[in-house]
């Protein structure tokens, strides 16, 4: 072979398989976005459920979107290394039934909450 | 009836001249059966209402089938016309229609200057009641504010998926030429090539290779900013923030001598020596310039021992760093690194972390946030920096002299690292033999046999006799050493 002396690198029998790297401290370590936005967006749908205030409702669903573009993990069935309250779409679910809840109990527009 | 209504619309339309209607009014002797007195509380009132409040609206109901709207002001000029139009018409009918007129008319003014001064008010129809769009504003703003964000998320989240691919497929070949294992997920039975970028996130990508020389393997990150997050995109347009990729190379034992170097921005620098382990243990200098080197001055160099400088920066590497100098943002070669330093909970000992050698490098995507997939190609030449770097750790042997204060060095921080940790093993002993002793104690006292009694006592004296012992014989020891 011409190319003897720029000999080819690869060493086939040296290939070590990639292990996803060890997830205990990682999701400490990254952004803690997604964990707070889903919290604070459980509490907002909470408060807007209770307390019957429409604006509640419809931060809590801004909040679970930030949270679902912030999340982590693409799928979260493959890795259940995130704390199980970082359920993929709980947070969604309930802050949407939080605006539809205010609304279907009281049909009027909603009032700036200044 | 028709002529009446027409009267009335053109009466409304010359609304303004009352006072020279007044007159023809009074002139008039056609009716006799007003008074004079009547009229002089009209001419009050008139002339009240006039300056007052010209636009009062009353609504008066003349006939069952007609209802006119008339300024209080022109009630005496209407009447007035009336009276001219229905005399016309006949005499006969008009004097009833009078009448009737009159007598209400009589009441209204009175009632109407006694409320002079209440002003009629129109009462808002509620915002529910209406059935408008309008009234529901808010709502739509915030159903348009979270389609904004469903638009940007898919724009975003498109974009990072075409970066990522055009950095592959420039990349691609010289990974192939330079690794038996181009892509992997760990998921395969079989060590195949994928071929392809893991997508952990949104936003950042994976690459594993392996099968190389000197190297285990290398972990490529692709860490691109968060344009699926609107959010994120608003707080960029504050403070620009740059794509990185940040690439890891495990090497093998055998294939890397013992030394801690680093090289890259002041900032990134001084970030890097508070967070990482090895650097701050090894490298406790502030960072210095390369300038002696022909670095720029963009560029520090961090380093154990300025031997391993003089090694790592040859031509080659100056060459590399000089020209890429904008978008490098750190390299770091290491053989103790273990990650960032993990904040230890009180009184919990720990073994040293484990350490691999490694390289690490991270470099800034040109565009600092607005790239495109072009700009990818400009980060091929710094892929080749890092084979070369691969290569040449391989090479870079220290003299005999580096290796015995490296070795020194490590030696240092094991120790020091022990001590620490000895302390609270120490503690940690002592509290579990004070726990073992009470319990001990407990027992004997709970116990109600006076024979076990005693026999547990005996026990437990000879177990304290033969620790004060030791004890006294591990202070001598300890008072010959000194």
């Amino acid at each position: 072979m011409s190319t003897n002396n720029m000999s080819d690198p690869r060493r086939p029998n040296k290939v070590l398989r990639y292990k996803p790297p060890p997830s205990e401290c990682n999701p400490a370590l990254d952004d803690p976005t997604p964990d707070y936005m889903n919290l604070l967006g459980m509490i907002f749908s909470m408060c807007g459920l209770m307390l019957k205030l429409k604006w509640c409702a419809w931060v809590a669903v801004y909040c679970s979107f930030i949270s679902f573009a912030n999340s982590r993990s693409s799928e979260d069935t493959k890795q259940m290394m995130s704390s199980f309250i970082l359920t993929p779409l709980s947070c969604l679910r309930l802050s949407i039934s939080a605006v539809v809840m205010s609304y279907l109990q009281n049909p009027q527009p909603m009032t700036p909450p200044w | 009836m028709k002529a009446f209504h027409t009267f009335c619309v053109v009466l409304l339309v010359f609304g303004s001249v009352s006072e020279a209607k007044f007159d023809d009014f009074e002139d008039e002797e056609d009716i006799v059966e007003y008074d004079d007195n009547d009229f002089a509380e009209f001419e009050d009132v008139m002339e009240d209402s006039v300056t007052e409040s010209p636009q009062r609206v009353i609504i008066t109901e003349d006939d069952e089938d007609e209802t006119t709207v008339e300024l209080e002001g022109q009630d005496e000029n209407q009447e007035g016309d009336f009276e001219d139009a229905d005399t016309q018409e006949g005499d006969t009918e008009s004097e009833p229609y009078d009448d009737e007129e009159f007598e209400g008319y009589e009441d209204k003014p009175d009632t109407s200057s006694s409320k002079n001064k209440d002003p009629i008010t129109i009462v808002d129809v509620p915002a529910h009641l209406q059935n408008s769009w309008e009234s529901y504003y808010l709502e739509i703003l915030m159903v348009t504010g979270l389609l904004a964000y469903i638009m940007n998320y898919i724009i975003g989240k498109n974009k990072n998926s075409r970066l990522a691919q055009a950095w592959f497929n420039t990349h691609r070949e010289l990974l192939e030429s330079n690794f038996t294992l181009v892509g992997d997920d760990g998921t395969n039975k079989e060590a195949t090539s994928t071929g392809k970028l893991n997508q952990e996130n949104e936003h950042i990508y994976n690459l594993w290779c392996s099968g190389r020389v000197c190297c285990e393997g290398m972990l490529i990150q692709l860490r691109f900013l968060k344009r699926q997050d609107l959010l994120n995109v608003l707080a960029r347009m504050m403070r620009p923030v740059s794509d990185q990729v940040q690439i890891k190379v495990t090497m093998n034992d055998e294939d890397m001598d013992t030394y801690v170097f680093a090289v890259g921005t002041r900032k990134a620098l001084v970030r890097l020596q508070k967070e990482m382990q090895d650097l701050s243990e090894f490298c406790s200098d502030k960072p210095k310039s390369g300038a002696k080197y022909g670095l720029p001055d963009s560029l520090a160099i961090l380093s154990e021992m300025g031997e391993v400088t003089d090694g790592m920066m040859d031509t080659k590497m100056v060459h590399f760093l000089t020209h890429y100098a904008d978008k490098i943002e750190s390299v770091h070669f290491s053989d103790q690194f273990s990650g960032p330093k993990i904040m230890q909970e009180e009184g919990q000992p720990l073994k040293l972390p484990d350490t691999k050698r490694t390289l690490l490098f991270t470099f800034n995507v040109p565009g600092s946030g607005n790239t495109y997939p072009k700009d990818m190609e400009a980060l091929l030449p710094l892929m080749n920096m890092v084979i070369y770097s691969i290569d040449k750790a391989k090479k870079f042997r220290l003299n005999r002299e580096g290796k015995q204060k490296a070795d020194k060095n490590r030696a240092r921080v094991e120790e020091n690292f022990l001590k620490l940790t000895h302390v609270q093993r120490q503690e940690a002993a002592q509290s579990r033999r004070e726990e073992k002793k009470r319990a001990e104690k407990e027992r004997i006292m709970n116990e109600e046999d006076p024979e076990k009694q005693r026999r547990l006592e005996a026990a437990l004296r000879r177990e304290q006799k033969k620790l004060e012992k030791k004890q006294m014989k591990m202070k001598q020891i300890k008072v010959k050493a000194m």
